[in-house]
């Protein structure tokens, strides 16, 4: 599966951590802001 | 792809020492590479997503993505470069040509461009792009 520029970002849940806490995120909650989305392999490399 | 309790650890061990208060931003443990599939960017036979960029204007449409394999990062720069050149076209519907930076000449919109074919050189040179 893949996406396309110009076609809507596939939304999806997830949990992560932010601020000191689990929370979940949901992609949709970021209506009305720009959003980067950035995937990296493992954490403790470069990104 | 790794857990929140990994973040959590790459957070407080080394993060917290590059940026003061930590990295700002949610960290999503992409459990089994289920958005990098969405996405595209999950490496089944590695088991990794790889260095793959989005960027989502406010409507939730994608506009400009970057796929990278794992030994190179990312610019920083590149990305805040696009950011600024969608919000600009978004606001004013001028077009932004190759290597524009705020400050940089665009040009015009849509129709105005289109009665322009084969006049672009005479507003547009190849310095810009530098």
């Amino acid at each position: 599966m893949g996406v396309m520029v110009g076609k809507k970002a596939p939304d999806f849940t997830a949990k992560a951590f932010h601020k000191g806490a689990e929370k979940e995120i949901k992609l949709s909650d970021f209506n009305g802001k720009w959003v980067m989305l950035c995937f990296y392999p493992a954490d403790f490399t470069c990104v | 792809m790794d857990s929140n309790f990994s973040h959590k650890v790459w957070q407080e061990v080394e993060l917290s020492r590059m940026v003061k208060g930590g990295i700002p931003f949610p960290m999503i443990a992409d459990a089994g590479g289920k958005i990098g599939s969405m996405y595209g960017v999950y490496d089944e036979e590695g088991g990794v997503d790889v260095r793959g960029r989005f960027l989502i204007d406010p409507a939730g449409v994608l506009q400009a993505m970057e796929v990278l394999t794992p030994p190179v990062g990312r610019n920083v720069l590149e990305v805040l470069r696009q950011l600024k050149a969608y919000q600009h076209h978004q606001k004013t519907g001028e077009l932004m040509p190759s290597g524009w930076q705020p400050g940089k000449p665009t040009l015009p919109p849509g129709t105005q461009a289109l009665a322009r074919a084969g006049h672009v050189w005479e507003i547009w040179k190849v310095e810009n792009a530098f």
